[in-house]
């Protein structure tokens, strides 16, 4: 087998995978799973997790454990969690069209994203 | 006129503490106990504070605003902090030659932007910022984490040196935004 032939398979094997983890977590989407409530810790300047997978309906509770005073806000500024002081928490719900990229409004280069899976 | 003074901001920004350091024949910011430390590291986030207020004053440039206000929000919380730290151990900051330098050459920075309007005043404003904490992060990571004996308060400027390198970086997105 050529090296190229083993790096297509390989290719290949890995997209199916990824359809298939994809169309999994679709399909159990699909079975009306309940309700979940996320949790993003901000710590040292950054959103961990810094991606996050959710459905319309979830929630996601932003917890700051900075001095600093933190937001998650949307690029577009639709949504938007206001201050969140040390040691406080906010919490927004997934909507099907809220904007996936966020950030901090006191701190830009602090990013986040969602992705927003459909049931 | 305008350019000359951002100039001289700019070379001013860039040796305030290391020239508030040099100043000083007392002694290096390596001699100071803690209760010292506190006292310069208060000292400079007031002096940050000042610096927004101004900024806040002057500019009607948005961005400036919201970097402004940050530095008023973020100073404020760290100051909180060190208060709170200190009134559990049960002591007091104490004052010292490197409080009083930073103190006077901020007034000389304060006394030459204060003449700026602008845009002129916004790039002078954005210049100080990245240069002053760059400065600030130098002497916290160097000369005072070392040299902290305390845990709790070595604890505290370690969580204030990356708010002050977060601020430096966004400064530095505001240098670049305003050339």
């Amino acid at each position: 087998m050529s090296v190229f032939a083993s790096r297509r398979d390989f290719l290949i094997r890995t997209m199916a995978t990824g359809v298939a983890m994809v169309s999994g977590l679709t399909g159990s989407h699909a079975a009306k799973r309940d309700r979940v409530e996320h949790h993003i810790k901000i710590h040292k300047f950054k959103f961990e997790p810094g991606t996050l997978t959710v459905i319309p309906g979830d929630t996601i509770t932003w917890t700051n454990l900075d001095i600093a005073p933190h937001t998650a806000t949307a690029q577009d500024k639709g949504w938007h969690t206001g201050s969140i002081r040390k040691g406080n928490s906010k919490s927004v719900m997934v909507t099907r069209d809220m904007t996936r990229d966020y950030y901090c409004e006191f701190h830009p280069e602090m990013i986040g994203s969602l992705i927003v899976l459909h049931e | 006129m305008k350019q000359f003074a951002i100039s001289i901001i700019s070379a001013l920004a860039l040796c305030t503490i290391q020239g508030a350091v040099n100043a000083a024949d007392m002694g290096t910011p390596a001699d100071l106990n803690d209760l010292e430390i506190t006292h310069v590291a208060y000292t400079a986030d007031n002096i940050d504070i000042r610096y927004a207020h101004l900024a806040l004053a002057i500019s009607t440039n948005p961005d400036i605003h919201v970097f402004a206000n940050t530095m008023i929000r973020d100073h404020t919380a760290v100051n909180d902090q060190a208060l709170a730290l200190l009134a559990k151990l049960q002591a007091q900051p104490q004052d010292n030659f490197l409080s009083k330098a930073l103190l006077e050459a901020a007034q000389d920075q304060i006394n030459i932007m204060s003449e700026l309007r602008g845009a002129a005043f916004d790039k002078a404003y954005a210049i100080n910022e990245l240069a002053y904490h760059k400065a600030v992060n130098d002497l916290v990571a160097n000369s005072f984490i070392p040299n902290i004996e305390n845990v709790e308060v070595k604890t505290l400027f370690e969580a204030g040196l990356e708010i002050f390198t977060a601020h430096e970086n966004h400064a530095s997105m505001m240098v670049k935004m305003l050339k």
